[in-house]
């Protein structure tokens, strides 16, 4: 669920905006300018995976992601989701510009949050990893939810109601997040571990092979 | 049936027909956009398939007109200035006003409205949720009216938390429907360039034009994915198997980008890559481009003053 334009206090988004300004700006730092190119490539896997529903009773109902894309890229998970959600408002009006900056809190901590987390306690063997996984997509969202929820509390009494209606909304969400990502990451594991290591960079840094696969 | 409580609270009672009546006002509107949105998309798509395209923002950005003769740069800051200025708005007649704006925003830019309508819709779960919740949850005030729909008396129905959630979902519209004329009307980098002069960093405007790029490209191989998965009898459901499905999917879906990730920064540097893409459309922002941004703030502006200065007596 995306907050909409129009929905949070002017002083609110405006906060916001400023807080993601300075993760983007802090995340600028800390990466390298040789893997902005890298993590925008994976980034566009993640938007499409976000696109998929998946059927839940009567309905369907899409994925969040927060917990895993942190999971698979760490510190740069931020940039990633800023990046994912800024798109996501231009072409399709998911969220809105003006409440960009309070969207990308919204998923952007929960990613950093569970990339740190997933990486403190997914051990070696595959059964801790999977749990890892779930454990990250699950609170991923459940975080996501709580922001949410705090956004629409602070914006003022009469939205408590809608507050506690997203909270409930996200339960079963965030069932589905937590199954689909154990999977994921078990799959991930065996197929290809070292993606779980760090970002991309460190796996094949651009100062190893040049030559091996100009052929894209 | 109307009483009037000491507290000078208004209460009427609805019948079954006014509150049918009442509910289909609101449902109505909502119900036809989203019709009408499927309606049109189904024409374009393939039997049994879900729609998943991505929309390409820029396909009538060659036209002419207000929008598309003004200069990327000042459009998108003034415009966004201008959403600002309209998040801001409390009242339910400056939101109104906003909203026929950009209606005639939509119009004078000579956009196709099927673009603007599927905006309206994608937004229309959360605002619905809006509509629902807040008239049956606001806090109380004094002097309010309360509508009592028969078989809820236990929620009376805020019209004061109604007329908020209302003013929300206008204002929502209002800047959904600028989206098409702020964005639609130049090439996608034409516009992403203009973020940068708005001090968006030049290296996360490469990176939304990548990502814009592969989105494209990792759409494809989904949906091929997806008609093997077909092809071989997989049908999604709520169970566990579709949940295992699913996560061996993503899990190939990602691993693909990130083997994809290292082939297509190579052949960036191949083509000479250095940390930023060329850009050829450079045009300077006119006296002209200035005015045009000028008029939608000043629009913004009064809208913000008439709802914040007190009324003469």
């Amino acid at each position: 669920m995306h907050i909409s334009d129009g929905v949070l206090p002017t002083t609110i988004s405006l906060a916001a905006y400023a807080a993601t300004a300075l993760g983007i700006g802090l995340s600028l730092k800390i990466l390298r300018q040789e893997d902005l190119p890298k993590i925008a490539v994976v980034t566009s896997s993640f938007f499409v995976a976000s696109l998929i529903h998946l059927p839940l009773g009567p309905t369907s109902v899409h994925l969040l992601l927060p917990g895993i894309v942190g999971a698979l890229l760490g510190p740069a998970a931020f940039l990633s989701i800023t990046i994912g959600l800024f798109l996501q408002s231009i072409l399709f009006q998911f969220g809105g510009l003006t409440a960009l900056g309070a969207n990308a809190m919204m998923m952007g901590l929960p990613a950093l949050f569970c990339g740190f987390l997933f990486r403190a306690i997914r051990g070696t063997t595959l059964l801790t990893n999977t749990v890892a996984g779930a454990v990250a997509g699950g609170l991923g969202t459940l975080l996501a939810a709580t922001i949410l929820a705090g956004f629409l509390y602070t914006s003022g009494e009469n939205f408590f109601g809608v507050a506690k209606l997203a909270l409930v909304a996200h339960i079963p969400v965030i069932i589905i997040e937590a199954a689909v990502s154990a999977f994921i990451i078990s799959f991930i594991f065996r197929v290809k571990p070292e993606m779980l290591h760090s970002a991309p960079r460190q796996q094949h840094g651009i100062t190893g092979h040049p030559s091996d696969h100009c052929h894209d | 049936m109307t009483e009037i409580l000491p507290e000078s609270r208004i209460i009427i009672h609805l019948s079954v027909m006014a509150s049918i009546w009442l509910t289909s006002l609101v449902v109505l509107p909502v119900a036809l956009l989203t019709a009408i949105t499927f309606l049109r998309k189904k024409k374009t798509q393939q039997k049994g398939q879900p729609d998943w395209s991505i929309p390409t923002l820029d396909n009538h950005a060659d036209r002419n007109s207000f929008f598309h003769n003004w200069n990327p740069a000042a459009k998108v800051a003034s415009l966004l200035l201008y959403c600002f200025l309209i998040v801001s708005l409390k009242t339910f007649a400056c939101s109104v006003t906003a909203l026929v704006i950009s209606l005639f925003a939509v119009y004078f830019s000579k956009l196709p409205w099927l673009p603007s309508l599927q905006r309206l819709a994608a937004m229309s779960g959360f605002l619905i949720m809006f509509l629902l919740v807040i008239p049956f949850s606001s806090r109380e005030q004094p002097g309010e009216t309360l509508l009592i729909f028969p078989l809820l008396s236990r929620f009376p129905f805020h019209l004061n938390g109604f007329f908020l959630a209302l003013t929300i979902v206008i204002k929502a519209c209002a800047i959904a429907l600028l989206m098409e004329p702020m964005l639609g009307t130049s090439s996608l980098s034409a516009t992403l360039q203009g973020f940068t002069r708005i001090g968006v960093p030049v290296p996360i405007i490469q990176m939304i034009l990548l990502t814009h790029r592969y989105i494209f490209v990792f759409h494809q191989e989904m949906v091929r994915m997806q008609r093997s998965m077909k092809v071989r009898g997989y049908t999604a459901r709520t169970d566990v198997l579709t949940m295992k499905t699913m996560g061996n999917f993503f899990g190939m879906l990602f691993i693909s980008s990130y083997d994809r990730t290292q082939k297509v920064y190579e052949a960036m540097l191949c083509r000479g890559y250095k940390g930023i893409f060329p850009t050829f459309h450079t045009r300077e922002i006119s006296g002209k481009d200035l005015a045009k941004g000028g008029i939608w703030i000043m629009i913004g502006l009064v809208l913000l003053l008439i709802e914040r200065l007190p009324s003469a007596p």
